[in-house]
């Protein structure tokens, strides 16, 4: 592509722009598997997460707004937009709403890099996998500055707790999945994938599994670690103080990064897109995604709320111990020479 | 169209360079310096880096500026409001004039030293294989010390923090 | 593909930019902004060069592999002596913590 010299002709610019907008990786951004997938994903998480939780505890959950109460989460959206966002008089109000906003892009940025099908993907990049964990590390500022920017001790505090939560975890993070990177020597999403193909690297990743499966319910602040958002201990943690549209877009960026870490927990552990031909690839992506979905959404119907300093401790050394037997489980997998399993 | 890339992203650099630097508020500055560091990683990707994009974002970002913002939260005076009072005058004066010295001067020492007429070779991507390969083999040495390092940042930044604190160590603490 | 001169003028637009901070800053947390944006002048440097090398070299990236770990130490260890001074001091203006003390 030539660089463009002096200012173009106005067409010129028309017809680039038109080009870009029919190209298909733009359509793939704005509509499937980008933004508007994404925000239904998200959307539709809010709504199977009110319904799952109620029927674990014995109710029924949203009922009135649509079959089965399907259109709530538009009902809460409309809601919201309406209200009146009020901030604390000392509170920063720019900087809370621009981290709110830069939230939502953020929780948006990884479904950039997965998979849904056989080439089927917005960016295939050479280093997917650390692509992801990387915009997943930016999430902690952002949560510390609208923590901050509140001005409230509650707010600060569950700042600080999420920013502490979510920085334990990550390592243990990172290296749960470092069993799958020496299986198939790449960092690439789609051949992770394809490597699965015989069989799913749930198998003999058992331990890289079980510790990202907690590091994500870390990451997404989900019980049993969410006491930087339990209502008996902190209000609301970080949000307490966003309402209406800041309010809004941090609550999705919530939904949506619980969609994307199931996704990546599909990609890297459950074989992505691969299912027998029956349905489409996305389809059988998006099943097993709103799978792993509802599991960690019954998990938080289940079970207790874990102490932080537990939370801190588990995060740091015996998660980081159980990704370190995973290794050694591969590395013994390799040398054993069972490795053509995952080899294309 | 690397052209407009590489200005935007010269552009987002050199820009929240300054904002970082002349911000009234420091965490606004601290912001500023991250999207710089953002745009930097940027760059990294033009030049056919993506992993060490990657590695930069989520050291530099995603740890160093954490711990910036953290610890301009920590030294706050009681009051809230900012920690200095800005006068720029004749100091700010001779940091702008050194400033543009020292940089012209390297400028112009590389661009006469270096042949930089050279084009770029086709379109290349850092070989991770190879840069795998060559950390855990010429470079192991250096990746060790490495490990050190971080092991001595740890310890000394712990050390250092914890001054008047040893009657109060809480059981949590391994 | 941009000329290697575009990078040369960015990182020593930057370092400039650095050295301005360094020089006439008096927020010690600002200075430690200041170093940043040095070293990752001499990252972009040290990338460019190894790209436009022909063939081009591994060892750049390498370094700023190491560049960018050894910073991030530095960086925390920084941080943490102005946590130490503010304590012990009040104040992280750079022109008041100019004697030794405890």
């Amino acid at each position: 592509m030539t660089s463009l010299q002096a200012a173009p002709a106005l067409q010129e610019i028309i017809s680039l722009l038109l080009r870009i907008i029919t190209s298909r990786t733009f359509l793939q951004i704005v509509f499937f598997p980008g933004f508007l997938n994404v925000m239904l994903s998200a959307a539709l998480l809010t709504w199977l997460e009110r319904k799952v939780i109620a029927r674990v505890q014995l109710r029924i959950g949203p009922l009135y707004a649509g079959p089965s109460g399907v259109l709530q989460p538009i009902a809460d959206g409309v809601k919201l937009i309406f209200k009146e966002a009020i901030f604390p008089e000392l509170a920063d109000a720019r900087l809370l709403m621009l981290c709110a906003l830069g939230l939502m892009m953020l929780a948006f940025a990884p479904a950039v890099a997965i998979p849904f099908g056989e080439g089927f993907v917005i960016a295939d990049m050479d280093v997917g996998l650390v692509y992801v964990f990387a915009v997943m590390s930016l999430f902690p500022s952002v949560i510390l500055l609208i923590g901050w920017g509140s001005n409230s001790k509650y707010s600060f505090l569950g700042g600080l707790r999420s920013l502490f939560q979510q920085v334990a975890y990550e390592i243990p993070m990172w290296f749960s999945v470092l069993g799958i990177v020496m299986l198939t020597g790449t960092l690439n999403l789609t051949k992770i994938v394809e490597a699965q193909q015989r069989l799913w690297f749930i198998v003999p990743q058992v331990l890289g599994f079980a510790v990202f499966f907690a590091a994500a319910l870390a990451e997404l602040e989900r019980t049993p670690f969410d006491l930087p958002g339990a209502e008996t201990e902190l209000v609301m943690g970080w949000m307490t103080e966003l309402s209406g549209v800041p309010f809004m877009l941090g609550f999705l960026a919530m939904y949506t990064k619980l969609y994307v870490m199931s996704a990546m927990i599909t990609t890297l552990f459950l074989g992505g897109w691969s299912g027998p031909g029956l349905l489409p690839q996305p389809v059988w992506f998006l099943l097993k995604t709103f799978a792993v979905a509802s599991v960690i959404v019954v998990i938080r119907g289940t079970f207790p709320r874990v102490r932080v300093d537990i939370l801190l401790r588990t995060g740091w050394t015996r998660l980081l111990l159980l990704a370190l037997a995973n290794i050694f489980v591969t590395v013994a997998l390799i040398s054993l020479g069972l490795d053509w399993v995952w080899r294309i | 169209m690397p052209d407009i890339a590489f200005l935007a992203l010269s552009g987002l650099v050199i820009v929240s360079a300054i904002f970082a630097l002349e911000a009234r508020e420091l965490i606004y500055g601290a912001v500023g310096l991250a999207f710089s560091l953002i745009g930097v990683a940027g760059l990294f990707i033009l030049l056919g880096a993506e992993y060490l994009a990657m590695f930069q974002v989520s050291v530099y970002v995603g740890a160093v500026v954490v711990l910036i913002l953290f610890t301009i939260m920590l030294v706050r005076r009681e009051s809230g409001r900012i920690l200095e009072e800005e006068e720029p005058g004749r100091l700010g004066r001779a940091g702008i004039l050194v400033a543009g010295l020292v940089a012209l001067a390297v400028a112009g020492a590389v661009l006469v030293l270096v042949p930089t007429y050279l084009e770029a070779p086709e379109f290349y991507r850092v070989p991770l294989r190879e840069l795998g390969r060559l950390l855990a083999s010429s470079y192991a040495v250096a990746l060790v010390i490495l490990g050190l390092l971080v092991g001595a940042t740890v310890v000394g930044g712990l050390t250092l923090v914890r001054v008047e604190r040893e009657e109060k160590t809480s059981g949590a603490t391994q | 593909m941009e000329p290697l001169s575009s990078y040369i003028i960015l990182s020593s637009a930057l370092l400039g930019i650095g050295i301005y901070g360094l020089v006439s800053k008096r927020n010690a947390i600002r200075l430690l902004f200041s170093v940043e944006l040095i070293v990752n002048a001499a990252n972009i440097n040290f990338v460019a060069f190894a790209r436009y090398a022909n063939p081009p070299m591994l060892t750049g990236w390498n370094i700023v592999f190491f560049s960018i770990a050894a910073a991030a130490m530095e960086a925390t260890v920084g941080l943490a002596l102005i946590l130490v001074a503010f304590r012990l001091n009040g104040t992280i203006d750079v022109r008041k913590l100019n004697r030794l003390r405890g």
